[in-house]
C-alpha cells in the first residue's frame, strides 16, 4: 500500500551553493547504500546498528540540505529509543526509504 | 576583523559520522582554522594529546566511549583541560545540554547545525580560550622583573621534584638574595632598587635554557635546575655571582652590588624529600652565605641530622 502519492523529486536546499555541490552529490549517491545498510540491520535484528545509522542520518541530513530526510530518520531513532514494536520501526524505515528514493542532488 | 599573526588555530572534530566530517571540512573551509578530525573517541583523545588543539567539537553518541567520557578524560589531563569543548549532538535533550555545560563544555550546538551559528560559536570559544591563556600567563609572571612569580615557582618546583623522584633524577635549587638591598633602597631610593632587581633578574634569566628563574619575593630569587646535580648547580650559581658582581651601575663610580647564594640538591638530602625541604635547605644555605660574609655560595649539607 502506498500512502504518499507525492513522487516529485526532492532537491537539496543547498543545490545552488557551489561549495556544497561535491559533497551533496556524494551524499545523494551514497544514500541508497546507507538505506540498504539500515534495512540489512533491521532484517538481521541488529537494532543497535540500525539506531546508530538512523542517528547519524538524523544529525547530518539537514546539513546537506535535506531536513525532511533527517526528520524521517529521527522517527526511527526515537522509535528504537522508546522501545516501539519492530513493525512500527519497519514502517518508519519504509517511509524513510520511500522519501530517500525521491532525492536528487 | 584583524588578521591574526602566527599559525592558524586548530580545530579537532571528534564524531563517528563521516557525513559530519565532510560537512565540517566544507562549511569551515573559509574560516581561519586548521581542521582535524577523528571518527573514533579513543583515537580522537589520543590525537588531542598529540596535537593539543585550540578548540574541540565533540559528538555525544559514539560507540565504545561517549562524548561525556571523552570530556572527562580531557578535563583530567592538565595539558588539555583548558581547551574549549563544544558539544555537537543530534540528541539535544535538556538533560544532556545541562550535563555537558556542568561538566565543563563551553557550548552546545544541536545537529543539524546552522552553519553561521556554528562558525560564531567556534569563534567565540577561540576568543575565550585566547583570553584564558593570556590571563593564565599573566597570573604567573612577576610584574617588575618579568620572571616567573612565586605562585609559578611553588607549583613548578613541586612538579619538578615529583618528576625527579619518579624518574630517579636529580633536581637542584639555587636561592639568591641581593646583598644589603634594604640599605641600597634607603640610600638610593626605590626606583634604583627596582632597577637593581630588574638587572639581576635579567642576569638570572640569561643562564642555561633549562633553568627556571623565578622571583621568590622581595629581593630574593629562586632558580630551579631540573636534571642538575649539586656540583653543577654550584657552577651555575658561581657564574651568576660573578656576573652580578661585575655589573656596572649608575651613581658613584666603582659601585659594586653583590648577591649571596644557597644551593641544594634534592638527591643529597636525607630520606624522601618534598619541595618544601628543598626550599628550607637552600634557604638555610643562603643564610649561612650571609653569615659567612655575603657575596658567596653555600651548599646544603649532604644529609640532615636524624630527628
Amino acid at each position: 500500500m502506498r500512502i504518499a502519492q507525492d513522487s516529485n523529486p526532492i532537491r537539496s536546499e543547498f543545490a545552488d551553493d557551489p561549495d556544497m555541490a561535491d559533497i551533496v552529490a556524494l551524499f545523494v549517491s551514497e544514500l541508497p547504500k546507507r538505506i540498504a545498510s539500515m534495512q540489512e540491520a533491521l532484517c538481521s535484528g541488529d537494532i543497535p546498528q540500525l539506531r546508530i545509522l538512523a542517528h547519524q542520518l538524523k544529525g547530518a541530513a539537514g546539513g546537506y540540505g535535506f531536513p525532511k530526510l533527517g526528520e524521517a530518520a529521527a522517527l526511527i531513532d526515537l522509535g528504537i529509543k522508546e522501545g516501539c514494536d519492530e513493525n512500527v520501526v519497519r514502517s518508519r524505515l519504509g517511509m524513510l526509504a520511500a522519501f530517500a528514493a525521491r532525492i536528487r542532488p | 576583523m584583524t588578521v591574526s599573526q602566527g599559525p592558524l588555530p586548530r580545530l579537532l572534530a571528534i564524531d563517528d559520522s563521516e557525513l559530519i566530517h565532510r560537512l565540517l571540512r566544507v562549511r569551515l573551509q573559509h574560516e581561519p582554522l586548521e581542521i582535524h578530525g577523528s571518527m573514533d573517541a579513543r583515537e580522537g583523545l589520543e590525537l588531542a594529546r598529540r596535537m593539543v588543539p585550540d578548540v574541540i567539537l565533540l559528538d555525544i553518541e559514539m560507540r565504545g566511549m561517549d562524548g561525556f567520557q571523552v570530556l572527562q578524560a580531557l578535563k583530567d589531563d592538565v595539558n588539555l583541560q583548558d581547551i574549549p569543548v563544544i558539544f555537537i549532538s543530534a540528541t539535544a535533550s535538556m538533560e544532556d545540554r545541562v550535563r555537558a555545560i556542568d561538566h565543563g563544555a563551553i557550548d552546545f550546538v544541536a545537529k543539524p547545525f546552522e552553519v553561521v551559528e556554528l562558525k560564531a560559536r567556534v569563534r567565540s570559544a577561540l576568543r575565550i580560550h585566547q583570553m584564558v591563556k593570556m590571563l593564565a600567563q599573566k597570573a604567573q609572571v612577576d610584574g617588575l622583573t618579568g620572571l616567573w612569580n612565586r605562585t609559578y615557582f611553588d607549583r613548578r618546583l613541586h612538579q619538578e621534584v615529583s618528576e625527579a623522584v619518579r624518574h630517579g633524577r636529580s633536581v637542584s635549587l639555587v636561592m639568591c638574595d641581593v646583598d644589603g638591598f634594604k640599605r641600597l633602597n634607603d640610600e638610593c631610593g626605590h626606583p634604583f632598587g627596582d632597577a637593581v632587581l630588574e638587572r639581576v633578574a635579567r642576569i638570572l634569566q640569561g643562564g642555561r635554557s633549562s633553568d627556571i628563574a623565578c622571583r621568590y619575593g622581595g629581593e630574593e630569587f629562586g632558580i630551579i635546575l631540573p636534571n642538575t646535580m649539586g656540583t653543577e648547580a654550584m657552577d651555575v650559581a658561581e657564574r651568576y655571582r660573578v656576573a652580578i658582581e661585575a655589573e656596572s651601575w649608575p651613581g658613584p663610580a666603582g659601585r659594586v652590588i653583590t648577591a649571596s647564594f644557597g644551593v641544594s640538591d634534592l638527591s643529597l638530602l636525607a630520606g624522601p624529600q618534598g619541595s618544601e625541604d628543598l626550599i628550607a635547605s637552600a634557604d638555610a644555605a643562603l643564610y649561612r652565605a650571609k653569615m659567612n660574609g655575603r657575596n658567596r655560595i653555600e651548599v646544603a649539607p649532604l644529609a640532615r641530622p636524624a630527628g
